[in-house]
């Protein structure tokens, strides 16, 4: 069993260990970005969604650090709103994929046999659809904006914890200390529950952070394609939609503003997420 | 001449720990140096430095000449000649040394092929006659083999021919037998013997075993945190160690070596003398005697009758890993199993503490019937009052995130209601008992040494109170010192308190330090029982006799008079 994964290990090339200034930038920027979100009415200088044609497509000013859109609206501040649902969102798909993969995995790795199995090809299959397609089926049923694309996201990104939690329980299972606990008199329900649970949630919560950028690249991608957050809330990935016109026209900012943003974090998320991966996980391959 | 010269060798980290300090060894062709010491003693990394196999950004001085030529400060080209032409060295895990995905012809012609530039087929011919070499019984067909299709000793009889491949004149053996089974260590070190006699070549040979270094090599050295203590004959170091550290070594070495007095005692059982050799089992007796005494009960504490196992494989022959196994301890007292790996013993101890369902047969434990797998929490409880295990690995058999107190404080409240600080109370009398204190409470796993968390695994067993334990190479992971102290405990314990023993091993000698009746298995049965000390000296069955004299016994006794 551990033969295949040796060669595995083999082929792959030796990762370069980054240094821990990239690291501390990424957690910097997210901080930074999660601080504006909190306190948006704070820091905007303007209301995002204040419509002032004096100013339609107005480069960076003094006024307007970052430019204004079609509609004149400051960009800084429909960024500084944006943040709000795009972080938000990626947030609670992240947490509640974690809980229902870990529990699901839980399950199918400790109890093993035909639930194991059930399991198994239920994540087949959800795995056979691609996230973006169940959030956008989940908004033709359930109505756009956050709520339908976040539930789904939800399921659609479960079953990769799911899968990742029953490997490592399922090891965990056949080590010494859970027999050890078990010739103590424990019931497998508090052994599983109460001690490996705890064991294994720290390895499997660093990989599930890796999964915030993809989510909200995704929900980005949803919400320029017009079905996630609805106009007029500021939303990155609705602003990147709305800001296309404008390129055409020669007008950059409005698009490519919030398509660095969404770059950024998403970039940052994986850092962090890969850094806390090797302290936590021991080389664990994603 | 001399063929290996290391003279003043020290190594430090970058951090400033010193690994090895003022190492001064050296090998004559044809003779075999032993470098003795247990782990954390830096034998490894010296035998390594000779290869240039050094930790990279590692700070090393002194000198090491192999054929006078130096190997610190080497060029890589150098280095590889020396590699290629000079010395070999085989490694104690012979499946992590080798490509799975590669047949053992492969591994053994490749170096021929690349390095000498021999053709193919003349490269197969050496192989196989490598393999013949080391006693291979079919080399043609091992050429083609895959790793996976050998056993452990014969993979490290392909290590060996490999190390060979290139004429070494210096083989360096890095503990070459340690997982191995005793009987195909014996084999592996006929072999090794057999080839440095007719290559005359030189060999450094690294273990953790006095009995075997006593008994191959010429002369030792013996290492301790980075330096070496003593050095000299093999015999003179052994029989007559001079520095304190060897002394305490050599205290605590097992042996089965039976004294005639000990079989007299054993004869007589009326009283036990106070003797002078090391490993009597003074202690197990009197325990044995003082609670079979006590009007309780004169039903054996186990009983376990016509026990089997067999697991089944699909698309392959069902394995039988224990075969009507039929064994009985009295109260208080303590019956080794014995065994090589796939004997069964472990099978058999983990059905008598529930892990595994017997198929066939019955097991009593004071008298209740404990061989179904518990359903309820009463029952599983019961169960667990019954009998306790120690496992083989400390490191794997403590949950790392749990404290030891904190894990003999759960097994203790999971069987009686306590208070907290009854509770506390509790588990710092049950630490102490095993030699630890208050502050080892606090420790996570990781933060403690292999013998303390095999204290503390020892510790949270006796929480519960059962009335068996059952110890399943319980000391084979530790260092010797380490186990003579972990040992200490356990007789301690059962002097204190009576406590029933089931003590499965490999090791001959340790049973026998413990053991009042020892039963030999071989895959998957009995076959032979006795009291050790009988059973030691006067084997009844072959395999018994094989297995004892396979056990690494310098030709000379600790008692035997000097014949130099």
């Amino acid at each position: 069993m551990t033969t295949p994964t040796m060669a595995v290990k083999v082929l792959r090339a030796p990762r370069v260990r980054r240094g821990n200034l990239s690291f501390d930038i990424s957690l910097a920027i997210l901080a930074v970005m999660t601080l504006a979100a909190m306190f948006a009415p704070l820091i905007a200088p303007y209301d995002p969604d204040a419509v002032d044609f004096a100013a339609i497509y107005s480069g960076p000013t003094a006024a307007h650090w970052l430019g204004t859109d079609a509609l004149g609206r400051d960009i800084l501040s429909r960024m500084i709103f944006g943040a709000r649902p795009a972080l938000l969102g990626p947030l609670l798909v992240v947490v509640a994929s974690t809980v229902i993969g870990i529990l699901l995995g839980l399950l199918a790795g400790w109890r093993g046999g035909w639930i194991d199995a059930v399991l198994g090809r239920i994540f087949d299959v959800v795995f056979a659809f691609p996230a973006l397609l169940i959030a956008i089926m989940a908004v033709a049923l359930f109505g756009k904006g956050l709520v339908a694309p976040v539930v789904a996201m939800s399921i659609a990104y479960a079953p990769f914890v799911a899968r990742l939690t029953r490997t490592l329980v399922a090891s965990e299972r056949s080590r010494p200390y859970v027999a050890a606990y078990r010739v103590q008199g424990f019931s497998g329900s508090w052994i599983a529950l109460r001690r490996v649970l705890p064991n294994v949630t720290p390895i499997v919560g660093a990989q599930s952070t890796l999964n915030f950028g993809y989510v909200l690249a995704e929900l980005a991608a949803l919400s320029f394609l017009g079905l996630g957050v609805q106009a007029p809330t500021a939303d990155w990935g609705a602003m990147i939609n709305e800001g296309q016109a404008g390129v055409v026209g020669g007008y950059f900012l409005p698009a490519i503003v919030p398509a660095i943003a969404v770059v950024i974090v998403v970039v940052a998320v994986n850092v962090i997420g890969e850094e806390l991966s090797d302290r936590i996980g021991g080389g664990i391959p994603a | 001449m001399t063929l290996l010269d290391i003279s003043g060798l020290t190594l430090d980290l970058p951090n400033g720990t010193r690994l090895l300090d003022a190492i001064s060894i050296t090998v004559a062709e044809g003779e075999t140096v032993g470098l003795v010491g247990e782990s954390g003693s830096g034998k490894s990394l010296t035998a390594r430095s000779v290869l240039g196999l050094l930790p990279d950004r590692a700070e090393t001085g002194g000198s090491v000449h192999l054929l006078g030529r130096s190997v610190l400060g080497a060029s890589r080209s150098e280095l590889l000649d020396l590699r290629r032409t000079t010395a070999s060295m085989i490694f104690q895990d012979p499946r992590a040394g080798i490509n799975p995905m590669r047949t053992v012809g492969d591994h053994l012609t490749e170096a021929m092929r690349l390095c000498e530039q021999r053709s193919a087929a003349d490269a197969r011919a050496a192989a196989s006659s490598l393999l013949a070499a080391v006693r291979m019984p079919r080399p043609d067909e091992h050429l083609r083999q895959y790793p996976h299709e050998l056993s452990g000793g014969m993979l490290q009889r392909v290590m060996i021919a490999g190390a060979l491949s290139s004429s070494p004149r210096l083989l360096i053996c890095d503990e070459p037998t340690t997982a191995l089974d005793v009987t195909t260590q014996a084999e592996i070190i006929a072999v090794l013997a057999e080839q440095r006699a007719s290559r005359g070549m030189g060999m450094l040979f690294i273990t953790h075993d006095l009995n075997l270094a006593a008994s191959i090599c010429d002369r030792v050295y013996v290492m301790n945190a980075g330096r070496v203590e003593e050095q000299g004959d093999a015999r003179q170091v052994f029989r007559d160690p001079q520095a304190a550290y060897t002394k305490r070594l050599v205290a605590a070495t097992p042996t089965i070596v039976v004294a005639d007095a000990e079989i007299d005692a054993i004869e007589a059982r009326a009283d036990v003398p106070g003797r002078a050799s090391t490993a009597a089992p003074a202690s197990s007796l009197p325990a044995g005697a003082g609670v079979v005494a006590t009007p309780a009960s004169t039903e054996p504490m186990l009983v376990a009758s016509g026990v089997s196992k067999t697991y089944l494989r699909r698309g392959k022959a069902p394995v039988h890993a224990v075969i009507d196994a039929s064994i009985e301890i009295p109260r208080g007292g303590a019956l080794g199993i014995v065994g090589e790996s796939g004997s069964g013993k472990s099978t058999l101890a983990r059905m008598i503490v529930g892990l595994e369902q017997a198929d066939a047969g019955d097991i009593r434990i004071a008298g209740r019937e404990r061989t179904g797998a518990p359903t309820t929490r009463v029952a599983r409880l019961a169960h667990a009052r019954s009998v306790q295990m120690v496992f083989q690995d400390p490191y794997l058999s403590l949950d790392p995130r749990i404290t030891a107190g904190r894990a003999i404080e759960d097994a203790l409240r999971l069987h009686a209601r306590l208070t907290t600080a009854d509770a506390r109370a509790r588990v710092v009398e049950l630490l102490e008992q095993v030699g630890l204190g208050d502050r080892h409470a606090q420790a996570r796993p990781r933060t403690l040494s292999g013998g303390q968390r095999q204290r503390v695994a020892i510790a949270r067993a006796l929480a519960i109170e059962p009335d068996l334990l059952v110890m399943d190479e319980a000391t084979s992971a530790l260092d010797v010192s380490v186990q003579a102290q972990v040992l200490g405990v356990v007789e301690r314990i059962r002097r204190d308190r009576g406590l029933t023993v089931l003590f499965i091993s490999h090791d001959l000698a340790v049973v026998r330090r413990l053991c009042d009746e020892t039963v030999v298995m071989r895959t998957g049965e009995i076959v032979e029982r006795g009291r050790t000390i009988e059973l030691l000296s006067a084997p009844q069955q072959p395999y018994t006799r094989l297995l004892i004299d396979s056990v690494p016994r310098p030709d000379w006794g600790r008692e035997a008079v000097p014949q130099n």
